[in-house]
Order: C-alpha cells, then sequence, then structure tokens
C-alpha cells in the first residue's frame, strides 16, 4: 500500500492497468469473450482471478506481462449479477457505447451499424487485454490465459486484436503518444507535472474521494465496486495517407509541413510540447518523462505557441480555462493507455496500401459521463468552449464535413480549411474492471 | 456515499451554441428581505454592475434573478454556451458557490455539501423552456472578439488615409462594411 496526502490505495486490490504505466515498447492483444453459459461463465472468472493473484504476488521485477479483466454490462449480465445490483450501474455504462453513437459522433463512417463485428453487440462479454515486453513473453502469457478457457466448451472468443507500443512511443500519425496522463494522488508514482496538483484517486478509483469530495457513483454491492474503474477502448482506423497528403497539399515545404502537424497536435512528433519548444522539435526534450508534461497554457492563452484547437490542448487544455469559471478542469481528466495496431506506414508514402491501421483507444477512470464522454463531446467534437463552435478537434474530432483549425499567428492568424476527418471509429465497448475482490465475488456467485 | 444518479439528462434548449438555463426556486419562509438584499450586493459588486459586462462566469450571455410570487419564489435564468447539463459537477466547484449568499435563501441549498446535492439542487429547480429564441449566432468569446475588431475597424475609419488603404482589393469585404459601419 501507498499513502497519499490523505488516502492510502488499496493497491494490491487494485487492476494494475488503471494506475501502472506499462512497460515500453511493448506488444498486446485484446480479447473479446463471449459467455453462453453462466456457470462456465462463473468458472472462466474464478481462472482469471487466479491469474490476476499470481500477477499480484510476482516480484515487479519477475513480472513479464499484464493482465487485465474488464466486463461490459452485458458481460455481468451473463455472470447472473443479480437486477438490483445491474441497476446500480451508471446509466452509461448499462447503455453501452454503441448506444451513446450519436452522443458521441459515432455516426456515418464511424456508425455501429458499420463497426466490426461483434463490437457494440451484446455479443461482447469479457475484454482480456495482455500486454508483455516482447513478443515470446506474449505468447507465453496469452497462452496461459488461453488455457483458462480453452476446456471451456460455452466461453468463446469472439474478437481479437493484436496491438503494440514501437519503441518510439510514435502512433501511425507518427506522434509519441500517452505523455500528458494525470499524475495521480496515493499512485506511489513520481509527479510528472510540478504546474498541476495530483488529482484525487477517485477520480479513477472508485471507493475513494475524488475531486469533488465525494465518492464517484459506485455499484452495490460495495465489494463489487470498490476498488473497480471504468474502461474505453475505441478501435480506431487512421487515414494516415490523406493525413499526410492534406498536410503535404497546404504546406510550402517539408519544414512547415512539421510544423502544421505539429500544431494539430500540440506536440512534436518526439513528444516535446509545443508550450516548451514552440519553434522545432526538441527530442531530448520529447524524451524526457520529467519534462515533457511539465508545463501549463497560462503564458499562452491566444495559442501563439499552441493553438487553443490542437489535439493535445483541447483533450487536456490545463489551465486554459482557469479564468472562466466554467469548468473544473480536474473533473474531465482521462488516464489513456492508447496503443497501436496495424503496420506503419512507411515514411513518405502518400497514397493508401488498404492496411488496416490506428489506434486502441483506452481509457481509464471513474465516470464514464464527466469524463471520457465530456471531453469526446465538449473538447473534442466541439469548439464551443474555444469560442469556435464550428472547429472540431483537427486529428480526432468527429466531423462528416471538413472543419477549419486555426492557428493564432502574427501578423495575420493561419487557418487551415477543410481538414477532413481523419479517424474512422470501428467500434469500441464500455468495460468495468472490477478490483480482485470485486472479482472473486463475481467468480463466487451462487445466484 | 452517493448513489448513482438516474434522472436523465435535461439539457435545456439549445440553439446555436447557447442553451437557455432556467432554474426555479422557493424562498424559505421569513427570508424575502435577506433574499432581496443579497441579491442587491450582488448587483452592486464588480462585474455584475451594469456597464460592467464582466460577469465572472465567462460562458453565460446575460443572466436575472426574479422574485416573483409576493417575494416567494425565485428564478433564475441565463444562456449557457455549451449543453448546461454537461458542465453539472463543474457548477458545484465555483459558480454556484459564488451565488451562495442568494442560495442559502431557498430550499434545498444547504451549502451543497457534496455532488448529489448539486445535482438535486439544480434538476430540482430546472425547468426547460417552452420557446426560446435568440436574435443573434455564436459564443460569449466570439462577440467578444466581434466587438474588439468593431471598435479596431471604426480606429481605422476614423483615419483620414482609411479610404485609400480600404481601396485595396484585398481589403474589400472590409470596404463593403465601411460606409454605415
Amino acid at each position: 500500500m501507498t499513502t497519499g496526502d490523505d488516502v492510502t490505495l488499496d493497491l494490491d486490490d487494485i487492476q494494475s492497468g488503471a494506475l501502472r504505466e506499462r512497460p515500453s515498447p511493448y506488444v498486446g492483444r485484446y480479447l473479446l469473450l463471449r459467455l453462453d453459459d453462466v456457470a462456465q461463465g462463473r468458472e472462466l472468472v474464478r481462472r482469471l482471478h487466479a491469474l490476476l493473484e499470481d500477477q499480484r504476488s510476482a516480484s515487479p521485477s519477475a513480472t513479464r506481462a499484464w493482465l487485465t479483466v474488464a466486463f461490459t454490462y452485458e458481460g455481468l449480465k451473463a455472470l447472473g449479477v443479480p437486477p438490483s445490483s445491474l441497476d446500480s450501474f451508471p446509466r452509461e455504462f448499462r447503455e453501452g457505447m454503441a448506444a451513446r453513437a450519436q452522443e458521441l459522433g459515432d455516426v456515418g463512417e464511424s456508425g455501429p451499424e458499420r463497426w466490426e463485428p461483434p463490437l457494440g453487440s451484446p455479443d461482447v462479454h469479457v475484454a482480456v487485454s495482455v500486454l508483455a515486453p516482447d513478443p515470446p513473453a506474449l505468447e507465453a502469457v496469452a497462452e496461459r490465459a488461453r488455457s483458462r478457457y480453452a476446456d471451456l466448451a460455452s466461453v468463446a472468443v469472439v474478437w481479437r486484436q493484436d496491438c503494440y507500443q514501437l519503441p518510439s512511443g510514435r502512433t501511425s500519425f507518427g506522434f509519441k503518444d500517452g505523455i500528458g496522463n494525470p499524475d495521480i494522488e496515493g499512485s506511489g508514482l513520481v509527479p510528472r507535472n510540478s504546474r498541476e496538483r495530483p488529482i484525487k484517486a477517485g477520480e479513477f478509483i472508485l471507493g475513494y474521494p475524488d475531486e469533488t469530495g465525494s465518492l464517484a457513483p459506485m455499484p452495490i454491492p460495495d465489494v463489487l465496486g470498490r476498488n473497480g474503474t471504468y474502461l474505453v477502448f475505441r478501435k480506431l482506423h487512421t487515414n494516415v495517407a490523406a493525413y499526410r497528403r492534406y498536410l503535404r497539399d497546404r504546406a510550402r515545404d517539408r519544414q512547415e509541413e512539421r510544423l502544421l502537424a505539429a500544431k494539430m497536435v500540440g506536440r512534436w512528433p518526439s513528444g516535446a510540447p509545443l508550450a516548451l519548444a514552440p519553434d522545432r522539435d526538441e527530442p531530448s526534450l520529447g524524451a524526457d518523462p520529467h519534462r515533457n508534461n511539465d508545463f501549463a497554457y497560462g503564458d499562452d492563452p491566444g495559442g501563439f505557441k499552441c493553438p487553443a484547437g490542437a489535439h493535445s490542448r483541447r483533450a487536456n487544455p490545463r489551465d486554459s480555462l482557469e479564468s472562466e469559471l466554467t469548468t473544473d478542469t480536474r473533473l474531465h481528466r482521462m488516464v489513456r493507455r492508447g496503443t497501436s495496431y496495424g503496420p506503419q506506414l512507411p515514411d513518405d508514402v502518400l497514397d493508401d496500401d488498404g492496411a488496416d491501421r490506428g489506434i486502441i483507444f483506452v481509457f481509464a477512470g471513474a465516470h464514464l459521463k464527466r469524463q471520457f464522454e465530456f471531453v469526446k463531446t465538449q473538447w473534442l467534437n466541439d469548439g464551443i468552449f474555444i469560442g469556435a463552435p464550428a472547429e472540431r478537434d483537427p486529428l480526432v474530432g468527429a466531423h462528416q464535413q471538413p472543419t477549419d483549425f486555426t492557428m493564432a499567428r502574427r501578423p495575420i492568424r493561419r487557418r487551415l480549411r477543410d481538414v477532413p476527418p481523419f479517424v474512422v471509429t470501428r467500434g469500441g465497448e464500455y468495460c468495468f474492471a472490477p478490483g480482485l475482490r470485486a472479482l472473486r465475488w463475481l467468480g463466487e456467485l451462487d445466484t | 456515499m452517493t448513489t448513482t444518479n438516474d434522472v436523465p439528462a435535461r439539457p435545456g434548449v439549445q440553439v446555436g451554441s447557447a442553451s437557455e438555463f432556467t432554474l426555479f426556486f422557493t424562498v424559505l419562509p421569513g427570508h424575502a428581505q435577506a433574499l432581496r438584499d443579497a441579491l442587491r450586493d450582488l448587483q452592486n459588486s464588480p462585474g455584475y454592475r451594469p456597464g460592467d459586462y464582466e460577469v465572472p462566469i465567462a460562458s453565460i450571455h446575460e443572466a436575472r434573478f426574479v422574485l416573483f410570487d409576493d417575494d416567494t419564489r425565485l428564478l433564475f435564468a441565463t444562456s449557457f454556451d455549451g449543453p448546461w447539463d454537461a458542465y453539472m459537477e463543474d457548477f458545484a466547484a465555483k459558480p454556484l458557490q459564488l451565488f451562495a449568499a442568494i442560495f442559502e435563501h431557498v430550499e434545498g441549498f444547504h451549502g451543497l455539501p457534496d455532488v448529489a446535492a448539486v445535482k438535486s439542487f439544480i434538476l430540482g429547480a430546472q425547468v426547460s423552456a417552452a420557446a426560446y429564441a435568440r436574435n443573434y449566432p455564436g459564443t460569449v468569446k466570439e462577440h467578444r472578439r466581434a466587438l474588439r475588431l468593431a471598435a479596431a475597424f471604426q480606429q481605422v475609419l476614423d483615419d483620414p488615409r482609411a479610404e485609400e488603404a480600404l481601396s485595396h482589393p484585398a481589403l474589400k469585404p472590409l470596404l463593403d462594411e465601411a460606409s454605415v459601419a
């Protein structure tokens, strides 16, 4: 256990994915399972619980893989969780991501009717993710997990997705990702952003005080909710060729192309933030975890260094909105555990090769609605909050029509017109990752 | 401990970027005069005085408090940039506390000790408009920018060299506005 300012987190009970950073680089696999029989489903949960217990008791240096287990609402139903308990989950979770599509902007090409089956369907019950530092370690742990359900005839693997993080940490768009995660009180990790007090653990883990001073709504019984966290995963196809071509067409030269790309992201490819490196990439800054997230926007309200509409500034405006009193940004933070899938498009290729590539976006938090859904709908898919209602996030915003992207610049601002959507939602799910005791409770249900 | 709040979202009627946000409260018995005093104090404080145009909550277009039914009821009506229900928990942190001196005279406030209290305070008072219209589009931020721009344009027009300067083809849209601006 680790002591924070005024909270002690039961780190042994919390599934490690929510609070712990992952090895880097790594390879991983997501599996979705369907449970066709309550008894076998519970047997599976008991076995997965045993695996997680083994993982917990292994010494950190011996840990070669990370397993995370989560359930959709349909999955909890398939396990025979009592109705009173099912009803105590928040509305968004009970409805599931597909039902929230309109709200989230998953329409048209990103609409659930076009999602990869079985994503968004009642067939998705259990989500298992396995991460390991290298392919042999991944195969070993995947095989261990597989052996736990192989003899269960009523447990079906309905979806599988391999993923990875490159040594550079860069995703298909060519930028290092996953830098801006919040420091969490009581996590035992060294804070990375000196400009921001660590966020209360209850914003991410159920059963602890959150930023409002309250506990996040928790499902009943207490043993089921405590130390749990909600996980969102979304498979996002990235149109990398279209993205590169767009930048090439708008830029006078390669140097300007790099600048436009950085302005859209809010960081340089190395991860160096524009707030600290406004004019050119600084790879040593991007690579330094103690510096690449240690900044704020207070000295740049107009967005001359980092545009107000840049992706990373939208997703985490830091102190940008402090003077407005409307928004408490600490209520809208997300732990992100995104990762890449599919082959990278080779450098300088501007034509689509037809390959499926992109990002598996993963969110962890205690509030689906005021964290993930708020950021998605108010900050990424809308521009009201920055006084540009017609603009969307230039990288991941949901827009059926092309959008604009404005960069403050002296003497005259620059505006990119007709930015097409570069990301297509291929599907996703809202899941609940219970604590270890809650997993045991689920496995031992006898309703 | 709070429990799941399952009241469906009632975002208010939205026109363009703004949504109406209308709350009806019941004044605590015997508090009418104190409430009137608190509203007068608010009206006289910096930002809220007529002509200040500096309401501390940056995303509301305007706001009014109205006492009615012989000072037994209080109306709060505003236009808010964005769907207000997405911001409900944000309101608890600062905006609602700004008005604590007022809301302490209405039923259900009790200092709003937690999120559940905030939600029930707001949802218990909010009524969506049956009709809502706006006479201009845009957010407060856009309007402030537009007004700054309009003032700058007036400065340009007041310069005797404006006509010559505005005759450049790139400035035609501005010249088109110049005759009546």
